[in-house]
C-alpha cells in the first residue's frame, strides 16, 4: 500500500480541507511571502503551487488537484493590468469563467472552486482568503470520494 | 429543378472543370460507389458519406433531413487534404464548421469549395465570404434545441451531488472509443492532449476520473468554438449526453463573450483573446 493510498484508507477524525492554490509567481506568490515575512498567521491546509503566470495555469491542473485529493482549488494572480505578461491574467479570467461552469454542472460544488486576484503588496488579504475559503470548503465537507473527478486506488 | 438535382449538377461541374478534385456528401447507405463493391452504411435512416470524385458518379449524391454527419470532420484527413480543392455539402451547421475552420486558418478558399444546402433549399456553390454573409442573412437565429436547454436548467437546479451521480452514471458508460473527437470537425488536433503521456494528463483508462476528465476537457476545448451540429452525440454509441455539455459551454461563451461561432471568418478565437471589461463576478 502506497502512502497516499493508505492515508485515504484511514478514517478521518476531524475533517480538514485540503486547499491547492495554484498562483502566479509575480503577485500572488510574492504576496503569499509577504504574509509569512509578516508572521500573519493563516489556515495551514493551503497547499501552494507556483506558476510563471495565471495564464499557464490549464484546466486540466485543476482536474489533477480534484483526481489527486484537493477538496478545493483556488487559483490566484496580479490584478487586471498588473500582469508581468501584460496579459495572462485576462486569458486566465476568460478561461475560469467557463471552466467553472463546466465544473459545476457535471458536480464539482462551487464552494470548492475560487478565483482572485492578490498583488505582491497584498499579504493580509492573501490570509484572509485563505481563512474564508478553508471555512468554506470545511462547510462544504470532504470532496465525496464517489465524484467522477477523484482519483480511486485501484481495488 | 429541385434540390438534389441542381446538387449532382454542380457536383458534376465543379469535378469536371476542376474547381473540385473531390466531392464529399450524402448517400444513401448500401449505394455502390463501384460496380460489385457494396458499402454498408450506417447512422440515422441509412445515410452515409460519399466521396465522389469521377462526375459520372455524381448520382448517388442525396440529401434530406436525416443527413445529420458533419462531413467537415473529414477535412482534417492527409489523404482528403492532398486531394484539394474538396468540395462539401454543408447545411448550415456544417457550414458555420467551415467559416470557423477559416477563421482558424484551417481551410481556405484555395482548398475547400461549399456546397449549401438546407431544409428543402440549395445555396448553390459558395465561397467562405459567401457562406458567411448566407448565414448571417438567413440563419442567423440557429440556436441549440429547446429539449437540450430544457434539460441543461433541470440539471443546473440540482444539488451539487445529484449533477455528480448524473454525470457519474453517464461517464460510467464512455468506453473512451473516441467516436465523438472523429465525428467533430474542430477536434484537428493532429495529437490530441488525452493520447500525451508524458505526463499524462488524462488517464486512458475507460473508468473513473479519466473518464470525468476526457469528457470534461473535450467540451472546454470547443467553447466559444462548437457550432452545434450535434455529430458528437449522434456518433456516440454509449449515448452519452455529449450536447449538454457542448451547449453549456457555448450558452457561456454567448452570454459573456459574445460569442458566435462559424459566422465570420475573420473572427477571433473565444478562449485565446480577451476583453479588459469581460465578466469578473467570480472573482475575490
Amino acid at each position: 500500500m502506497t502512502e497516499p493510498e493508505r492515508q485515504l484508507a484511514e478514517p478521518v477524525a476531524a475533517f480538514e480541507p485540503r486547499l491547492v492554490a495554484l498562483v502566479c509567481t509575480w503577485c500572488t506568490y510574492a504576496g503569499a511571502d509577504l504574509a509569512g515575512t509578516s508572521r500573519l498567521p493563516y489556515a495551514p491546509n493551503v497547499r501552494i503551487i507556483q506558476f510563471p503566470c495565471t495564464g499557464r495555469i490549464d484546466p486540466l491542473l485543476v482536474l489533477k488537484a480534484f483526481e489527486g485529493g484537493a477538496d478545493g482549488v483556488l487559483v490566484s494572480g496580479c490584478h487586471p493590468g498588473d500582469c508581468h505578461y501584460t496579459s495572462g491574467n485576462y486569458h486566465a479570467r476568460r478561461r475560469w469563467a467557463i471552466v467553472r461552469r463546466l465544473l459545476e454542472f457535471t458536480g464539482i460544488d462551487s464552494r470548492r472552486l475560487y478565483f482572485s486576484w492578490v498583488s505582491a503588496a497584498e499579504g493580509r488579504k492573501f490570509a484572509d482568503l485563505v481563512n474564508e475559503i478553508t471555512q468554506e470548503v470545511r462547510a462544504a465537507g470532504p470532496f465525496e470520494p464517489a465524484n467522477p473527478a477523484r482519483r480511486r486506488p485501484w481495488t | 429543378m429541385d434540390l438534389i438535382a441542381a446538387l449532382r449538377t454542380d457536383a458534376a461541374a465543379l469535378l469536371s472543370d476542376g474547381r473540385a478534385k473531390l466531392v464529399i456528401g450524402y448517400r444513401a447507405a448500401g449505394e455502390q460507389l463501384r460496380p460489385g463493391v457494396a458499402r454498408p452504411g450506417r447512422g440515422e435512416a441509412g445515410r452515409a458519406p460519399a466521396f465522389v470524385s469521377d462526375p459520372a458518379r455524381v448520382d448517388v449524391l442525396v440529401y434530406d433531413a436525416s443527413c445529420r454527419q458533419n462531413l467537415a470532420s473529414y477535412l482534417r484527413k492527409p489523404e482528403v487534404r492532398s486531394r484539394s480543392p474538396v468540395a462539401v455539402v454543408a447545411p448550415p451547421p456544417v457550414m458555420r464548421s467551415l467559416v470557423l475552420l477559416a477563421a482558424e486558418s484551417q481551410v481556405t478558399d484555395a482548398t475547400v469549395v461549399v456546397l449549401g444546402v438546407g431544409e428543402g433549399v440549395y445555396h448553390g456553390v459558395l465561397d467562405i465570404a459567401q457562406t458567411a454573409a448566407l448565414l448571417r442573412g438567413k440563419y442567423a437565429d440557429l440556436a441549440p434545441s429547446a429539449e437540450v436547454v430544457r434539460e441543461i436548467e433541470r440539471i443546473a437546479a440540482m444539488t451539487a451531488e445529484e449533477r455528480a451521480a448524473f454525470w457519474t452514471a453517464r461517464f460510467a458508460r464512455c468506453t473512451r472509443c473516441y467516436a465523438c473527437r472523429a465525428a467533430c470537425p474542430l477536434c484537428y488536433c493532429t495529437r490530441c492532449i488525452v493520447e500525451k503521456n508524458v505526463p499524462q494528463w488524462i488517464s486512458s483508462a475507460a473508468a473513473g476520473h479519466g473518464n470525468y476528465a476526457w469528457n470534461v476537457i473535450r467540451a472546454f476545448h470547443l467553447a466559444g468554438r462548437c457550432t452545434l451540429c450535434g455529430a458528437c452525440e449522434a456518433a456516440c454509441p454509449q449515448g452519452i449526453p455529449i450536447m449538454l455539455l457542448n451547449v453549456l459551454a457555448a450558452e457561456e461563451a454567448a452570454r459573456d463573450f459574445d460569442a458566435r461561432p462559424g459566422y465570420d471568418p475573420a473572427e477571433k478565437p473565444v478562449i485565446g483573446s480577451f476583453k479588459p471589461d469581460d465578466n469578473d463576478d467570480f472573482v475575490r
